[in-house]
């Protein structure tokens, strides 16, 4: 469904991307671990159009997308829930899905899909006049999920979902991002939970300073060293009893 | 006593009719702001071609018919309004899409350039030599017990309500307005929504171009004569914008009444107590911006900014 090849993104004359491949199928839930400033994130905006890649090519239901604009890469079918949420802070909770579903020219599916959006996630239908950017991060997060959801993208690209949240909240998080996976939705999930992340993906990747390090399923991932020892806190360096004793 | 308060009463609403145009341009002003986070140092000298191309569109009009006519006035608004809707697409293209990489700063300073240049522009296809503008209404006025109101007057206040309204409605129930407001909030989320941002800075700028035309339209019979100085007015409403909190619009349309009702009253009725007001009345409304700022750095209806980290 997408297919990144030998990706290699700039800013400004700093290289991001070091020739990034990989591979999303339809249906799939994969995942991208990484340290911080390993890329993630411009893996997703060079999916999504914000930044051009420099070399490399990227498909998206055969159809190439590298270059092209957001706007049109979004109406392809591909939705994508920044880092940090970024909801329109002074717009309503209404407004913003209104914005979601910007795309959507029949003013009837537009409500429709409004609807929906407020029986998946009923708080936001109590709060559809509130402005939002006084909710709560976990409310924020739900409507940055719902507002991208609007225009059913074929592909969702969530970025840090769990940034800045509670732990009871991760974990809701993490169950809609499941629920939303069982429905049929293909996911690209950028996360730095990765024990959680792993434990729903289909598929990883581990990326350090612009390259794929690794890549595989759950179990093989589970089963690389480097992985538990740099992402798991299963590393010795990261044992603090041991510390102690000496 | 009964003299001065007719007098007040008088000047408040002469002033309110200066003040509505302060507030147009400051509602260009505004819009640009809002979007692009871009100050258009050019938006006096939009307004001056706007009042300039009515100008010519009417007698022209006039030279072919003879008669002075409503009809004529109309398809000169109608005309001049078609030709903002070009103009701005155009600004859109030379000033704002080059640059949209760069600095706001390099397009702040490309808006200083384009007021020279359409100052220069204007005066050579106009020749040096000011204009007497023309208006539908003439001199004819109503009175009112003491008061005594210009139809002229009336109609610049009847027309930036309208205007209000209207800019109104459309931002805030409509899918292109509030894809404005969005845009101007989060560009990168509004790219995200699929809204093409690029088309939306063009919109703003039309918009934008669209207001300074009617406030130039409005303005020019107001004055006495019509040459290029006219843009040096949209200087004046800056404090107007600044005043209402760069980038509110309800805050730019107060902030404009005020200034125009507190220059109008200060050259008026406080000058005739003391002569020395007429010496500053130019600069009165840059003293009460300052003494306003003092109070409240953001502006009467500007909203603190706290930026997230």
């Amino acid at each position: 469904m997408l297919k990144l090849v030998g990706v290699e993104t700039f800013y400004g004359k700093i290289k991001a991307l070091h020739g990034v491949s990989l591979e999303v199928k339809e249906g799939q839930l994969v995942t991208i671990l990484g340290a911080n400033g390993a890329g993630k994130t411009t893996i997703l905006k060079t999916i999504s159009g914000l930044v051009e890649p420099e070399h490399g090519t990227i498909h998206f239901n055969g159809q190439r997308i590298d270059g092209e604009d957001s706007e049109k890469i979004v109406a392809l079918g591909i939705g994508h829930v920044p880092e940090w949420r970024r909801i329109f802070p002074e717009l309503t909770v209404e407004e913003n899905l209104l914005m979601g579903g910007f795309l959507i020219k029949e003013k009837e599916l537009l409500y429709e899909r409004m609807e929906e959006a407020f029986r998946h996630f009923p708080i936001l239908e109590k709060r559809k006049k509130q402005i939002a950017g006084t909710m709560s991060g976990g409310e924020q997060q739900m409507l940055a999920i719902l507002r991208a959801l609007m225009i059913r993208p074929k592909l969702l690209l969530l970025d840090e979902p769990s940034l800045g949240l509670s732990p009871i909240l991760v974990r809701d998080i993490f169950t809609t991002i499941k629920d939303l996976h069982q429905s049929g939705v293909t996911i690209l999930l950028v996360e730095q939970n990765v024990n959680r992340a792993l434990s729903i993906a289909d598929y990883g990747y581990v990326l350090t300073t612009g390259k794929i390090l690794l890549s595989g399923t759950y179990e093989e991932l589970l089963n690389e060293e480097k992985v538990r020892e740099q992402y798991l806190g299963e590393g010795k360096y990261m044992r603090r009893s041991k510390l102690w004793s000496g | 006593m009964d003299s001065l308060f007719t007098g007040l009463l008088q000047e408040s609403i002469s002033g309110t009719a200066l003040g509505c145009i302060y507030a147009l341009i400051a509602l260009g002003f505004t819009l640009i702001y809002k979007a692009s986070e871009v100050v258009n140092f050019a938006q006096g000298e939009l307004m001056m071609v706007g009042a300039y191309v009515n100008f010519f569109l009417v007698t022209s009009f006039m030279a072919e018919s003879g008669e002075p006519t409503g009809w004529i006035f109309l398809s000169g608004f109608i005309g001049s309004i078609l030709f903002a809707v070009l103009f701005g697409w155009f600004l859109d293209r030379i000033i704002n899409r080059p640059l949209k990489d760069e600095p706001v700063f390099s397009v702040i300073m490309a808006t200083i350039s384009l007021s020279i240049i359409l100052r220069a522009v204007v005066s050579m296809f106009a020749g040096p030599m000011s204009l007497i503008p023309v208006s539908p209404f003439g001199n004819q006025i109503v009175a009112v017990g003491g008061i005594v109101i210009s139809i002229l007057d009336i109609s610049i206040i009847v027309s930036a309500i309208l205007l209000v309204v209207l800019f109104y409605y459309f931002f805030h129930k409509t899918k292109w307005g509030i894809a404005i407001q969005a845009t101007s909030e989060d560009p990168v989320a509004a790219q995200l929504m699929g809204i093409a941002v690029k088309r939306v800075y063009g919109l703003v700028w039309i918009f934008s171009a669209i207001v300074a035309t009617i406030s130039g339209i409005l303005l020019a019979p107001r004055m006495s004569l019509l040459d290029t100085s006219m843009g040096f007015l949209g200087l004046k409403a800056f404090p107007a914008a600044v005043l209402g909190g760069f980038g509110s619009i309800t805050g730019a349309i107060a902030g404009g009444i005020m200034m125009g009702v507190i220059e109008t009253i200060s050259m008026g009725t406080l000058s005739f107590y003391f002569s020395w007001i007429k010496e500053i009345n130019d600069i009165i409304v840059w003293i009460v911006l300052i003494a306003i700022l003092m109070v409240k750095p953001d502006g009467l209806f500007g909203v603190e900014k706290v930026r997230k980290v």
